[in-house]
């Protein structure tokens, strides 16, 4: 299954996974487009973070609408094109550990049922490579594609 | 092998799944008393104001039961356990034997006692059969009085005003939603709420429905009528532990379980809302009815039952994230500090015109709980450092800081909570983050 991995040692600082991002999601988000790759730092050294797509996902375990869902072929965890919909609860954002889900408040494109929606790292569906590590100029961000018991040990 | 599962929502569907993924062979089946296939509790307020239909309130759908092959039995009441023939009895004389049963029966709503409760038009707000009865009754509604400000009382007060009814809102704790947060975020949510129209009658309860036949008012206090036609009852609920406590097992105001979701019947276990487990915070036993916690507890009683020991260390009763209009909340743990233990930090960032407040508890360099009201981007990574215990000396400084996040905590094993373990994937990739060469930029 493919992850996202991060050469952390060579990120400048300079965000374009972010408005690569943004770009690529503008679509779905409206005129309030959202990053799902945030560039934080450590004693002001950059490191990128996103979404781990866990084997067993907290966002998905929280999600109250049976909305956040694990593909089980891909590994990909999304709240987009699923039968259920996402009511803006809150509740995966309160259970992710690594803080990577957002929330998008365009009131264009938000559903009836929610004032907003969570967003977070889909891997990009339209693109071959996810927007992001096409646009790092430094080739921070690897897709591997690993087993995921492999990790695990389970 | 044959798993019978009692309940079909939170709990007692992730139990079957978690189970068939480990074992293709055994029969499960899955008994309740609704007759509704898994449908989320948390959404019925939705329904109610029309925000969602009826089909997307299922949080499993029924190709699920048949992916997962497991056998659904809808609408039939359980009426004993036989512990001795290891069966159990339903309502209508059926009986199914278990190898390995598992209680995941919830919760019943907890209405006070008080004049008029047979009145037409008093509700509870608990399944999607009452939102369905509302959702009937509500036509000739003008006026709408709700018995509790917790999360239920306010996600019906939203639907009812969407809807076009004048609601008031009768809680008699001085603040709303007074068990998940303190009193600051409660204004700024009743602010929000107060901005729809819904009014709120703080520190009084409903001491009698009047009318005759159906709902005229209601007396609040002493002597202070409001007259409305129709009441709902939002006022807590209480476990479902009446059925354990006739089979023999212990049971104090919830079934009582170890630490691996066992009983004191070694073949029937107990997960969900049901159950009186120690919080890992306050230490003491504690009854929490909140959807993530039925879900992870359904996960590890299911493994458990599977014989594959998990220990479930890991209950934080409060864990709660909401937005009834305009402003998000999240609160997670101990989120009010008693006055005379000297031993709890509080850090708090408070800015009104923004409306927006976050406010951590910390003791002995441990967070353990927090608030965040307006802003809630990362508040699952706190949740994290309460939840792992990580310890937090070296940051007490920084922790509201806007670039404070997990990417300080790159090394940590965030899987050293054995408790967490069918969930530990994402925790260990940190290590497989660090390639040999990011490792020699000096990250602690």
């Amino acid at each position: 299954m493919k992850k996202l991995y991060m050469r952390i040692e060579r990120c400048a600082g300079c965000k374009r996974c972010e408005l690569a991002c943004v770009e690529e999601h503008k679509k779905i988000d409206g005129l309030n487009p959202k990053t799902r790759i945030f560039v934080e730092s450590i004693n002001d050294r950059p490191v990128p973070v996103v979404c781990r797509h866990c084997r067993d996902a907290l966002c998905v375990s929280a999600c109250m609408a049976g909305c956040m869902q694990k593909d089980e072929n891909t590994g990909i965890v999304t709240n987009q094109g699923h039968e259920q919909k996402c009511v803006g609860c809150w509740m995966c954002i309160m259970a992710c550990p690594f803080g990577v889900i957002s929330l998008s408040d365009d009131e264009a494109t938000i559903n009836s049922y929610a004032f907003a929606q969570a967003v977070k790292c889909d891997f990009c569906p339209d693109q071959d490579t996810p927007a992001c590590v096409s646009a790092c100029p430094n080739e921070v961000i690897e897709v591997k594609d690993i087993k995921e018991e492999a990790l695990c040990g389970m | 092998m044959r798993y019978v599962i009692i309940g079909n929502s939170a709990a007692g569907v992730n139990a079957g799944e978690e189970i068939r993924r480990k074992d293709k062979e055994s029969e499960i089946i899955i008994i309740s008393n609704e007759k509704d296939i898994a449908y989320s509790r948390c959404l019925i307020s939705r329904f109610l104001d029309g925000r969602l239909p009826e089909t997307q309130l299922y949080f499993k759908t029924k190709k699920f039961y048949r992916d997962f092959n497991i056998k659904p039995i809808l609408g039939k009441r359980v009426t004993a356990i036989d512990t001795s023939g290891q069966s159990v009895n339903l309502y209508n004389g059926e009986r199914f034997s278990y190898d390995k049963l598992l209680l995941a029966i919830g919760s019943t709503p907890a209405r006070p006692k008080i004049c008029g409760l047979d009145l037409e038009g008093a509700f509870n707000f608990y399944s999607l059969e009452d939102a369905r009865k509302i959702n009937n009754y509500i036509k000739n509604v003008k006026k709408a009085v709700i018995a509790g400000a917790g999360f239920a009382g306010l996600e019906a007060a939203y639907a009812l005003r969407k809807l076009g009814v004048g609601v008031t809102v009768v809680e008699r704790c001085p603040q709303i939603l007074p068990n998940q947060f303190d009193y600051i975020s409660s204004e700024l949510i009743r602010e929000d709420l107060e901005g729809l129209g819904v009014e709120v009658i703080l520190n009084e309860s409903l001491t009698s429905i009047n009318g005759c036949g159906t709902i005229e008012s209601v007396t609040i206090g002493e002597d202070t009528d409001i007259s409305c036609s129709m009441v709902i009852f939002a006022t807590g609920v209480k476990p479902n532990a009446q059925l354990a406590s006739e089979a023999g097992l212990n049971k104090d105001r919830g079934i009582l379980v170890d630490e691996f979701l066992k009983t004191s019947n070694p073949n029937i276990y107990a997960a969900g809302d049901c159950i009186e487990i120690e919080d890992m915070n306050t230490g003491k036993r504690q009854v929490s009815a909140t959807w993530f916690n039925a879900v992870l507890q359904g996960k590890f009683s299911g493994l458990n039952m599977l014989g594959i020991a998990k220990r479930y260390s890991g209950l934080v009763g409060i864990q709660n994230a909401v937005q009834f209009h305009r402003l998000g909340a999240i609160s997670f743990g101990m989120t009010q500090v008693t006055d005379d233990d000297l031993n709890y930090e509080v850090i708090s960032y408070y800015q009104k015109d923004g409306k927006i407040y976050k406010k951590l508890v910390v003791k002995n360099d441990y967070l353990c709980g927090m608030i965040f009201v307006g802003d809630i981007l990362k508040a699952g990574f706190y949740a994290a450092l309460i939840r792992n215990k990580i310890n937090i000396s070296d940051f007490k400084s920084k922790l509201l800081d806007p670039d404070f996040s997990h990417a300080y905590f790159k090394n940590e094993n965030f899987d050293q909570v054995s408790s967490y373990a069918p969930v530990p994937s994402c925790w260990q990739d940190p290590q497989h983050w660090l390639t040999e060469r990011s490792m020699c930029m000096g990250i602690r």
